[in-house]
Order: C-alpha cells, then structure tokens, then sequence
C-alpha cells in the first residue's frame, strides 16, 4: 500500500551501517524496527534518497530518508 | 599465457533480491514481473522454477504451470544499486573487470589470483561477500576463458563454485547439448542439428570447411567453441557508445497517430538527453515499432547534420513514421540514435538553433537537479510514468547507465 508520508524516525548513525532507522512514529503508534531487510539508494536529480525495507515483525515498510532535506517518509506499507 | 577468468552470476536475481527485502516471499515461488499492466515474467524463484516458471513466461502462463505463484512487481532502483555494490566487490580482486549484464560479471584474475588463495580462494571471497553485504547467493565458474568460466557457472547452478581446467574441457563438452553453450540459440542450434551436430563434441570435431559453408565466417567461431576456445577478453573499459536508444511497451495497444506522436516525442526526448548528457551526436534515427501481435520491425533515416537535439530527432522519427501504413494497433516503440560521434560542442550558427539549444540545456539543468521529467514536454506530461525494464545493454556507469525506478 502506498503511504508516502512525513514522519518522525530515530536513527542511529555509524559502522558498519552508516545509518539505521531504530524506530518510528506512524498513525499514533512507534513501531520499532525489527529487521532492516534491505538498503539501496535513488537518485532524485542530483539528491541521493536513501530507501531502507523494514520489518517490525509484523509488517513491513519502505522509509526513505532525504539527506538534503532531512526528511524522512513512509513510502509504503504492506501489512 | 593461459588466463584465469571468473564469471560471477547472481542466482535468480531479482527474485533474490525481492525475497531478501519481504521475509514473507523467502521460500515461495515469485514470479518479478515488469511495471505494467501487461508484463511477463522477468525473474522466477528457484522455487517457482520447479512448477515450469520461467523468464519470457507470460503471466497466465505462468499462473497455470504454478496456481500459487506471487507476483512482485520490479523495483529496478534495488537491482542497478546492488549491481553498483557488487562491482565494489569484484574491483577489490582485479581490475579487468566487464560488468556484462546487471547480473553478471567475468573478472580476469590471471595476475591477481595468487594473492587472494587462488581463483577458488577469490570465489569463495565472492559468494561469502555478496551474501554478507545483500543476502543474497551468487554462482561462480571458472575456466581459462570467458566461455568456459560461463559455461562452469551455469554448470555450478544454484549457489555454486565450479572450476573447468583446460584438461577438463574436452570431458565436459563432449555430450553437452550444444545450445547450453553461451551464443548458440535456438536458431543456429536447428541449423546444426540438420547437419547431425547435436553435441558441442560433435560440433568441435565436424570440419571447418563444413561449417564455413554452412554460416559464414562464423562457422570457424562455432567449430572453437565446439572445442572450448574463446579467445574474446575481459573488457574492462566499455568504449564508445555506438547508438543511445530507448524503448517503450505501451500500457496498452494503441493506433491513433496523435498517442503515437506523444509517446515518440518522449522517446526522443530519453534519447536526446541521454546523448547530450554524455556529448554525443548522431546521424542516423531508427524507429522501432512492435504490434500488438508482436511482428517487430524498425525503419531509418539519416540526418545530412548532426544532432542531439530533441525536436530535431522527433521531427526526423515522425517523417518515418508517415512512410509507415500501420496494420495494426502498437505494443511497443523505440527511438535510436546512431552514427555516434562526440559532440563537438560548437555553437549553433542559426540564431532558432541557438535558442532552441538554450531551452534543452536549461531543461536538461533542472532534471539534473530535480529528477527526470521534472521539467517536460507538455505533450506527454500526463502519461504514466513506467519505469521500464533493466536493458540487456545497462550498465553500471557511462551512458549506458540508465536511472530507473
């Protein structure tokens, strides 16, 4: 399911990851993330997005994070 | 000097990649199927392999030989950024590396070999890497040529390490099929049986004369591979671009010239930016048109000037089009530019020109800044953004380096 919305994420930065999403805040909720299953980068102009998948153990969504911006969303959900 | 190649292949890619991302798919048979609403199968799981499912399947096809496959929609950005890492990867070992395809590589370690514990050592180094850093597995072949190091990956299937000596090979192609051999497809392999020559053994035994008659020049290129000899290298620089073109399957058949015109105009805007991008002109424009029964065919012209220049490339792609009385409704275009030579970054002479080179160059300014079709032609502004499937031809740098979604 599509989302694409702004949310609140804490993330821990350093090796061997170089960024991880720890946990967020989504329609009332903080979710922490369970997995991180996959990591991989887009090109948006000369913007590099960071997409990361992860899992609650429940469910699992598409964060991105705009390092020029400093903004990250849930892009998509699926329960 | 006998070489030491590896040929490094990604296992089922796509659908490792998208079993990796969703837990719930690790196990199951998934069917990677391209964005649009009429698609085929690009990638099966190994374990939808084992109902039939293959690459090239339709979707009702492929439903029928497995009922409970998943279908999972492409993600290209995931397979092009872990193509990027993986060539990270194989750089650390050598560099005469060629990415061939998203998913393959041949790396010559004929002179780096002996720091890394031998090509075995380097391919265990591989396989361990890649599936530390993306999860997912990777077969390796070795031989003492490109050919052959393919031939023991795809030997060494899935989640392999196979090594084909030089004194191994004459064993191992002596009753191999000769279509399991990388280049022979099906067509040359029909011409082959009409001569008896099932084998690659019997191919590498059947005599020059015999199969020079029969295909040419090729026919000598065939009787080595017969015997295991490739003597093509590692390319490890990609060279000059000999065409920039792009194609499209349409979301669905379409017949009506002005939707044709629309769709055209966008493929040469990807060609046009794509040439100025990385300074290239070309004279020649070919037109590819696939309908919706899949007979394909291209038609050409060619410019007296050279051009990048995207009005110029459309306005040449739509006098094709009027040489062309359509039989029936389109499934696909393309838009290829040829000829290719570096721009030679000379100011137009017309003052029209000059201005038209000014809007592209401030149009291809904010893509670069804010994404492609950030800034478009109105004529195709409300069409769905498809994002396509990973050409055979990508690659990871250079102008055969495609952004896709």
């Amino acid at each position: 399911m599509h989302v694409g919305e702004t949310i609140s994420v804490i993330a821990a930065f350093g090796l061997p990851y170089k960024i991880r999403p720890l946990r967020f805040k989504w329609s009332g909720k903080l979710l922490e993330v369970k997995e991180v299953t996959y990591f991989w980068t887009e090109k948006e102009g000369q913007k590099n997005i960071y997409h990361f998948s992860v899992s609650d153990g429940r469910a699992l969504y598409e964060l991105s994070f705009d390092a020029v911006a400093l903004l990250w969303r849930l892009e998509t959900l699926e329960a | 000097m006998s070489r030491i190649i590896i040929c490094a292949d990604m296992d089922a890619f796509f659908a490792s990649v998208e079993q990796k991302v969703n837990p719930r798919l690790r196990g199951k048979p998934i069917g990677v199927i391209g964005s649009g609403a009429r698609t085929v199968i690009t990638t099966a799981s190994y374990e939808a392999r084992k109902f039939g499912v293959r690459t090239g399947m339709n979707v009702w096809e492929a439903r029928k030989a497995c009922p409970h496959l998943i279908l999972v929609v492409a993600n290209n950005a995931r397979y092009t950024f872990t193509c990027r890492g993986l060539e990270e990867i194989y750089r650390r070992f050598t560099p005469d590396m060629e990415i061939y395809s998203v998913d393959e590589a041949f790396l010559d370690v004929t002179t780096t070999h002996h720091l890394f514990g031998g090509p075995e050592g380097i391919g265990r180094s591989i396989k361990k890497e890649v599936k530390e850093r993306f999860g997912i597995a990777c077969t390796v072949g070795i031989g003492p040529n490109i050919l052959l190091a393919k031939l023991a990956s795809d030997i060494g299937k899935p989640d392999g390490l196979r090594w084909i000596k030089p004194e191994e090979a004459e064993g191992v192609l002596k009753d191999l099929p000769v279509n399991e051999l990388w280049g022979i497809g099906s067509k040359i392999t029909e011409r082959l049986a009409v001569l008896g020559i099932r084998t690659c053994g019997e191919l590498g035994r059947t005599p020059a004369g015999l199969l020079r008659t029969k295909f040419g020049i090729y026919g000598e290129a065939l009787k080595a591979m017969g015997m295991g000899i490739c003597t093509r290298l590692v390319q490890r620089e990609p060279g000059d671009a000999k065409s920039i073109g792009h194609s499209m399957t349409l979301p669905r058949d379409i017949g009506e010239m002005r939707e044709i015109g629309a769709y055209l105009l966008k493929l040469s805007e990807m060609v046009g930016r794509r040439a100025r991008m990385h300074r290239y002109m070309g004279r020649k424009i070919s037109l590819v048109i696939r309908y919706a029964d899949f007979e394909t065919f291209s038609r050409q012209t060619t410019l007296p000037d050279l051009t990048n220049d995207t009005h110029v490339i459309y306005d040449a792609v739509l006098r094709v089009m009027d040489g062309v009385r359509l039989r029936d409704r389109v499934r696909l275009l393309g838009v290829c530019l040829s000829d290719l030579t570096n721009d030679p970054c000379q100011m137009p002479l017309i003052e029209e020109e000059r201005k038209r080179s000014s809007i592209l160059r401030a149009m291809d300014s904010m893509n670069d800044k804010y994404g492609e079709f950030a800034l478009a032609w109105g004529s195709y502004i409300t069409q769905e953004r498809d994002a396509g499937v990973i050409s055979p031809s990508w690659r990871p740098s250079g102008v055969k380096s495609v952004e896709l979604k």
